[in-house]
């Protein structure tokens, strides 16, 4: 999970989730604790179904919010 | 082609320097070169420096620069200078015809403490020596204090100005002596039979205070790439006053000897061209614009090969590896000049942004790597190496990256990096 | 030349797994597979001491490999050969660092593995040749690393030619020609035709092959990792903030969240005012956890591991790859969410 994408797929990271801020990478300050917290939980169930799902390269999981 | 240059070409009356002494009056003959200390002084005299020493360094001295800031190379086109430095000492016209009186083997170097420069080191003699064209030069050394009251950009202007002043007067000196050879270069122009074709891509740095270089006494920071002569280089159309990444820099020395130009010029199998200066951006939309703004303006010229230079690190890089990636795009073949990050021990990655299309680069060498320098009889520009907090005089082990042009970009050096052949 | 040869615990006669926690020793003259290595080495380079120390051991103590390259220097070694590793991770890893140690040290050093042993980075720029996958290959393997060895004895460098696999170090010589020289003939060689010609050949990165996906995170085991500078107020282990050359541990047991005060960022390549705010923005573990409750993880990690990633070497942050996963698998972690930054 990071902000600079571009460098985790260059050195290889297999499942990549990108994040909003070099310094938080599960923050997002900006929105207030109690969505910041919902984002926090979104952010991680994405991390969940990355991890159970094939993948054979470099993949950014960063699409539709997930089930 | 007349060898009097009246046809748009150069002519260099060389003049070589084997001696370099302080005296009474400034005098050039036979080899000997007497620069006259009173008027040193006066060319030097400006209100923001409280005080200027000069000192002679010779090669194979036990003599250490510390603090080198930037070197000029004597030139003159006539009394006064006749037009050479142009936007400094002569009016800002495009100089690089007719003919230009040069002392060969010797130059004027400013060593001393400037914001944002980084300290770098010359040793005239030992193992450091091969690394540093300065330190193959009779070098007249200007060591000066700040006045009280003056700003750092007004003593960099006054150093700038009075090393020009003093490399157009030691010139001078030799106006009326017979040159030890007059080496004839023809207009770039004139296109006489079916070589290949190459140009220059010579990036500038532009980072503004103490980290800027002038063309015609402006910066490019803001501007395109501009086509210009490599002759008018040998009249100083190119003045530095940049001072970071001493290894990486690219003092007005090394662009009134442009390495690039005298290499392509010493060919027969290659024409040089054409020589193209451009800015380094600082972010990378600009550093696009300007990459591919290089790219058409090499194509205009019908070039089949460009040689890219740079001066600075990482960032620097960046605008060589996009420039050579849009010149191919454009069929013209490139070739990088880099040095490498490799770290101390040699093994990290060389690059970190190397060009996506092309492959062709010359290493300068690895700037993590260490050298030793022996301990030395003398320094001059300085009497404690800051980066180390010891005496300047001292056995040192200091990074490639602190020696005067160990690496330099314009590919002055001999130096490179390669694994066990 | 005196040669010392390091082995493991299994070579060197002491046990197997079982004795895999044996500490570092020596022993006078070649041992094991040290025999055959002495054989072809010959009378001119005799091993006069074998070296050792469990797998586990060295993996979970760096500092093993100064302290047993210095013994072997008492003892009159002028070069190091450590291994054939093969293919084993923890062997490899061993061989590596201690030739590198001995590189430090000033002790010429050479080793031996598969080009697949994830040790092989630790040797840095230390020399290591191929050997084969498994021990059946043990009598080719050892002719490679003797040739090697004595090529290196003579003071000569090694080359692919002679199996050098790993990193080699690109180290500064003196051309015959200057930069801008050799520029001019990479031109012609480039108009003639030749698009591959260059000194400095572009930097590779990894190739990594992706783990297979957990079925269901439901039932898997999940570690949270950062590169954070995350730790405990007043960072008891100085991490450090830059450049670093280690990683920390630490438990999370009975911890809901991470509260600020009680966690930090030392990190110093960004402003660390958010992390430490809160720093569950570092390690989500207030809504991991909630996850591990509902049953969308099937269970967290006990603790956490975390470094600091920046201006971190490529061989460090390689090694505390290596020495998280063994961690991890030993623990029986399935699947890992690693923050950066």
């Amino acid at each position: 999970m990071c902000n600079l994408v571009s460098i985790a797929r260059r050195v290889g990271a297999p499942r990549i989730v990108p994040t909003r801020g070099i310094p938080y990478p599960t923050g997002a300050p900006e929105l207030g604790p109690e969505a910041e917290r919902a984002w926090r939980r979104e952010l991680l169930e994405r991390a969940l179904h990355a991890l159970s799902t094939p993948v054979t390269e470099p993949t950014v999981f960063d699409g539709d919010p997930v089930q | 082609m007349s060898p009097s240059g009246d046809d748009g070409g150069l002519s260099r009356l060389v003049h070589e320097v084997r001696e370099l002494v302080l005296g009474d009056r400034t005098l050039y003959e036979s080899g000997r070169l007497t620069v006259s200390e009173e008027a040193a002084r006066s060319l030097l005299r400006d209100p923001a420096l409280a005080e200027v020493r000069l000192a002679c360094a010779s090669p194979g001295e036990s003599v250490r620069i510390i603090g080198a800031l930037d070197a000029v190379q004597p030139c003159s086109k006539g009394p006064g200078g006749g037009g050479v430095f142009p936007g400094f000492l002569g009016p800002a016209l495009p100089p690089g015809r007719g003919e230009t009186h040069v002392l060969r083997g010797t130059a004027v170097l400013a060593a001393g403490h400037l914001p944002r420069a980084q300290e770098a080191v010359i040793d005239m003699s030992g193992p450091a020596a091969p690394l540093s064209p300065l330190a193959a030069t009779h070098n007249l050394v200007i060591e000066f204090e700040r006045a009280p009251d003056a700003a750092w950009e007004e003593v960099e202007a006054a150093l700038r100005r009075g090393l020009l002043r003093l490399a157009v007067h030691l010139a001078e000196a030799a106006l009326e002596a017979e040159p030890d050879a007059v080496e004839v270069l023809p207009d770039p122009a004139s296109f006489p039979d079916g070589r290949p074709r190459v140009g220059i891509v010579t990036n500038l740095q532009t980072q503004g205070k103490f980290k800027d270089v002038f063309v015609y006494g402006r910066s490019l920071s803001g501007g395109l790439p501009t086509l210009i002569s490599p002759n008018e280089l040998d009249d100083g159309a190119v003045v530095s006053g940049q001072y970071g990444h001493p290894a990486l820099k690219n003092p007005t020395y090394l662009h009134q000897t442009h390495p690039v130009v005298a290499a392509l010029r010493e060919r027969d199998d290659l024409w040089l061209a054409a020589l193209v200066l451009c800015p380094e951006p600082v972010d990378q939309g600009t550093k696009e614009l300007v990459s591919a703004h290089a790219a058409r303006l090499c194509a205009g010229l019908g070039l089949d090969a460009a040689i890219l230079t740079k001066e600075g690190g990482g960032n620097a890089d960046a605008d060589v590896s996009l420039k050579m990636d849009r010149l191919e795009e454009e069929g013209i073949a490139t070739v990088g000049i880099f040095a490498e990050m490799a770290g101390r021990d040699g093994t990290g990655p060389s690059l970190v942004v190397p060009p996506s299309l092309a492959k062709a680069m010359v290493s300068t060498g690895n700037y993590d790597e260490r050298v030793s320098l022996p301990s030395c009889a003398r320094a001059l520009g300085g009497d404690r190496l800051a980066l180390l907090d010891r005496p300047a005089t001292d056995e040192l082990e200091l990074p490639a990256a602190a020696v005067y042009c160990a690496l330099n970009p314009l590919g002055w050096g001999r130096l490179t990096c390669s694994e066990a052949a | 030349m005196r040669i010392a040869h390091y082995l493991n615990q299994f070579f060197a006669g002491v046990g197997g797994e079982d004795a895999a926690g044996a500490g570092p020793d020596l022993r006078e003259g070649a041992v094991g597979p040290g025999k055959r290595l002495a054989a072809l080495m010959g009378d001119e380079h005799p091993i006069v001491a074998t070296a050792f120390c469990g797998d586990d051991h060295a993996s979970g103590h760096p500092e093993f490999a100064a302290a047993l390259v210095e013994e072997m220097r008492e003892m009159g070694a002028e070069l190091l050969i450590a291994g054939p590793a093969f293919t084993s991770g923890r062997y490899g890893l061993a061989c590596g660092r201690i030739v590198s140690a001995a590189a430090q040290a000033g002790l010429p050093a050479l080793a031996a593995m598969h080009p697949d042993n994830p040790g092989l980075a630790e040797a840095g720029g230390t020399p290591v040749v191929a050997s084969g996958a498994t021990a059946r290959e043990m009598r080719p393997s050892l002719e490679r690393l003797a040739a090697a060895a004595r090529k290196l004895a003579a003071g000569e460098e090694l080359t692919t030619e002679d199996g050098r696999i790993g990193l080699v170090p690109r180290t500064n010589r003196l051309a015959k020609r200057s930069a801008a020289q050799r520029a001019a003939a990479l031109v012609l060689e480039r108009l003639g035709g030749d698009r591959e010609a260059t000194e400095i050949p572009l930097p590779s990165f990894d190739q990594v092959t992706p783990a297979a996906p957990v079925a269901d995170p439901a039932d898997a085991l999940v570690a949270l990792l950062t590169e954070g500078g995350f730790v405990p107020a007043g960072n008891p282990d100085r991490l450090e903030s830059a450049r670093a050359t280690k990683w920390v541990r630490h438990s999370l047991e009975g911890l809901d969240s991470v509260q600020a005060g009680e966690f930090e960022s030392v990190h110093g390549g960004f402003s660390t005012q958010w992390a430490n705010a809160d720093p569950n923005r570092i390690l989500p573990l207030d809504v991991a956890r909630e996850l591990e409750r509902e049953g969308a993880i099937g269970g967290l990690h006990s603790e956490y591991f975390a470094t600091t990633g920046n201006g971190t070497t490529v061989a460090d942050a390689r090694r505390f790859g290596v020495e998280w996963a063994a961690e991890l698998h030993q623990a029986h972690i399935q699947a890992v969410i690693l923050t950066a930054t």
